[in-house]
């Protein structure tokens, strides 16, 4: 297995597609592995970073790629969106604060579900880069 | 020299015959009427006697356009596929063929000219038929989402003062508010006291349909009705830990069973064994 067995592209335009896109996070884990509860874990990632990218930056796309490497399968999932951006990501960053109608707990509850999460963002891009990684045992 | 409408009318008979003849002949047997076949043919007369140019645009075929889409709509509802309804338009090409040959075999542009003009105008209305059809199947997955929306939500009464709501399925904006009226209806028709709210069917919980959760949770309140959330997976209290939502103002319980017995001791009831 190399480091990019999956590879995967989703737009995200409507509603639909965030379920697409967690649908598809969720079969990738289950492919390389994963837990139930990593599956879940990552899908429910997927979904509030999808949400956000339809409903603040218009729409986007989802990557997926995952693979195994050095006895370690990880799943990168990176959102892309061309909204205005992300103003303050350190407040976004924090529980319970929203500019939507919603409870404030997506981006930081992301960051909580899976091992990494990085932001990039500026006028015009943000892109939220998401990694899980588990050893294989064994 | 006859133009092409006159053609078509002197030869009416021997054209409506041959095809008849063609149809019979194709994989799918006969698949227009004889009704359909003669209306087609009228509105087809019609559009070449009237037209300027071989386009579907030319308000002569308007007629014949107008026709051709509903008939493709209905077949679409009917099971037929839109290949079964362009062949019916290729099989009256093939009719007009010979008759054409015959009738222009002295002058081969004319010939070539009205050939094409009957081509193209079969050809467009042969991508009007998959148009007319495709929409007409968009309608029906419309019509059907619709209908599940409708269905997928009962509010049972499953005991004196509770009701119960199985949710299956992804819960976006629309179902949500569509759960949420069913419940409130529900609850205050029956004046239920409790309501238990099943998610074992719904795949992911996250911060949304918690979101939508809350707010149900506070309008039943209103209505003086309590809500027990039973179905919750362990991996879905996991996620939800992980993501900080505080759902305890919320009576969750893990099974449907666990859940029902929490609404008998909110109602200070007990199911018994009889003596």
């Amino acid at each position: 297995m190399a480091a990019d067995d999956i590879r995967l592209a989703i737009g995200i335009r409507v509603a639909d597609d965030i379920v697409r896109a967690r649908q598809a996070g969720r079969d990738a884990a289950r492919t390389l592995g994963f837990s139930l509860t990593d599956q879940t874990r990552l899908a429910t990632a997927i979904s509030e970073i999808t949400r956000n990218a339809l409903h603040y930056g218009g729409g986007g796309q989802c990557e997926i790629k995952g693979g195994q490497v050095a006895g370690e399968r990880l799943i990168d999932v990176v959102v892309t969106d061309a909204g205005p951006g992300i103003p303050d990501v350190a407040k976004a960053m924090t529980p319970g604060f929203s500019t939507g109608n919603s409870l404030g707990m997506g981006l930081s509850g992301a960051s909580k579900l899976v091992d990494s999460l990085s932001v990039d963002t500026r006028p015009g891009m943000t892109q939220v880069a998401m990694r899980m990684h588990r050893r294989v045992v064994g | 020299m006859k133009s092409l409408a006159e053609v078509l009318r002197d030869n009416r008979a021997a054209v409506l015959a041959s095809w008849r003849a063609n149809l019979t002949a194709s994989v799918d047997g006969l698949v227009g009427s004889e009704e359909t076949i003669v209306n087609l043919y009228e509105r087809l007369l019609d559009g070449f006697s009237r037209s300027l140019t071989n386009s579907l645009n030319d308000l002569s075929f308007g007629p014949i356009s107008a026709y051709m889409a509903v008939l493709s709509s209905e077949r679409a509802r009917d099971g037929f596929s839109p290949s079964a309804t362009s062949r019916l338009l290729a099989a009256f090409k093939a009719a007009v063929e010979p008759v054409l040959r015959a009738e222009y075999a002295s002058d081969v542009d004319r010939w070539q000219q009205e050939l094409r003009k009957v081509g193209e105008i079969v050809d467009q209305l042969s991508v009007l038929t998959f148009e007319a059809y495709m929409k007409a199947r968009e309608e029906v997955i419309a019509r059907q989402s619709h209908a599940m929306l409708e269905i997928s939500t009962p509010a049972l009464r499953i005991w004196e003062d509770i009701i119960l709501m199985p949710l299956i399925g992804v819960i976006d904006t629309s179902r949500a508010q569509h759960v949420m009226e069913q419940l409130l209806l529900a609850i205050s028709a029956n004046e239920a006291r409790v309501a238990i709210l099943d998610v074992t069917g719904v795949p992911i919980i996250d911060t949304r349909v918690a979101l939508h959760l809350t707010k149900v949770v506070q309008a039943a309140r209103m209505l003086g009705a309590e809500i027990v959330v039973t179905g919750i997976s362990p991996e879905a209290a996991q996620t939800l830990v992980r993501l900080d939502v505080d759902l305890s103002s919320i009576r969750t319980r893990g099974s449907l069973r666990a859940g029902f017995s929490e609404a008998l001791r909110v109602l200070k009831r007990r199911v018994g064994t009889i003596d």
